[in-house]
């Protein structure tokens, strides 16, 4: 099965563990090892499955993209209840100084590749509580934050461009860098 | 068994009715009158009178100006943090001249927390992309539509 690399003459692929001049033999000879990270990637981006993880109003409108008027279905994204089967994790809403720690345990639990998507004007840099002495001035403080969605909160359909930003993202990292685990 | 069928009579019953999903990224949602957007800037019409920036309930608004010859204020820096604007309307409510107004826009994702601090030319961009639209028109001075706000098309 021979298949070219899509990117191959305009971006150069590196390929992890291989050197420069061997990266370029192998993507002139139309590399598997590309495609099947896309394939990976493609697989990865149209079905994410995000950790129902809903702290306040943000919540609310989380469900609301869910149920049929947006119907989150569309795009693959199911939600699901337990971390360990889930890999994108929405931190829809505000993030209290004691809910920290949790939400990293959350995150440490998932599998990997894993995403978060900070949702909302609290998860992003604490919103109308930025002078609050118990809230986290937004969630990067606790994990690795991939798309920050504003509003207060964000209209479904905001939400549903913030997944598609995020899904654009997987796509893209697949093409720039072949052979991440 | 009965139960399962009972289930799908459920569902085969609402098959001929009125589909309501919203395809939104293929037809963009039609919004209220009052849909509190993001935010537009018309930055000639500003009085750097700071209202706007001071009922802010998290500040995330700030501006500065420069007394021009004639005595009068004119802008010269206007920045909105999105990472805390909750968009609750109030700047332009206080605004006496309507300079800074709402729109329907809302795709503001972004990838880092620094793409969601936009500035004056961002706002008045995305003037252009609404409002300005039909305002320019009327004042017979049309610009190109960017793309997105901050994707000038000159």
């Amino acid at each position: 099965m021979e298949m070219k690399p899509q990117t191959a003459p305009a971006g150069r692929v590196e390929f992890e563990g291989f050197t420069e001049e061997e990266s370029v033999r192998l993507q002139r000879a139309g590399v598997f090892v590309s495609t099947i990270e896309q394939l990976k990637a493609w697989a990865r981006a149209n079905s994410l499955w995000p950790l129902t993880f809903g702290l306040a109003c943000c919540a609310i409108e989380m469900m609301g993209t869910g149920a049929s008027h947006y119907d989150l279905d569309r795009f693959g994204i199911i939600f699901r209840a337990s971390p360990r089967q889930s890999d994108v994790m929405i931190v829809a809403g505000t993030v209290t100084k004691k809910m920290g720690p949790l939400l990293r345990r959350l995150y440490d639990q998932m599998p990997d590749p894993k995403w978060v998507v900070a949702m909302g004007s609290c998860a992003t840099a604490g919103g109308p509580y930025v002078r609050s002495y118990a809230v986290m001035k937004g969630v990067d403080q606790a994990v690795p934050v991939d798309v920050y969605i504003p509003g207060c909160p964000p209209s479904p359909p905001a939400l549903i461009y913030g997944l598609t930003k995020l899904q654009e993202k997987i796509r893209a990292e697949a093409r720039r860098k072949v052979g991440r685990a | 068994m009965f139960g399962f069928v009972k289930g799908l009579a459920v569902t085969i019953s609402q098959l001929p009715k009125k589909k309501v999903t919203i395809q939104y990224p293929d037809v963009r949602p039609e919004w209220p009158e009052r849909f509190r957007g993001i935010h537009e800037l018309i930055p000639e019409r500003c009085i750097v009178c700071g209202q706007c920036a001071r009922i802010c309930p998290t500040s995330c608004i700030s501006l500065s100006g420069t007394r021009g010859e004639d005595r009068k204020l004119r802008l010269d820096t206007f920045d909105i943090s999105f990472e805390i604007c909750i968009l609750c309307d109030l700047c332009t409510e206080v605004c006496p001249t309507e300079a800074i107004k709402m729109t329907g826009e809302f795709e503001l994702a972004a990838y880092s927390r620094d793409e969601l601090y936009k500035n004056m030319e961002w706002l008045y961009d995305n003037y252009i992309r609404h409002d300005g639209v039909r305002e320019l028109e009327a004042a017979g001075e049309p610009r190109a539509v960017p793309e997105k706000a901050g994707e000038r098309g000159e």
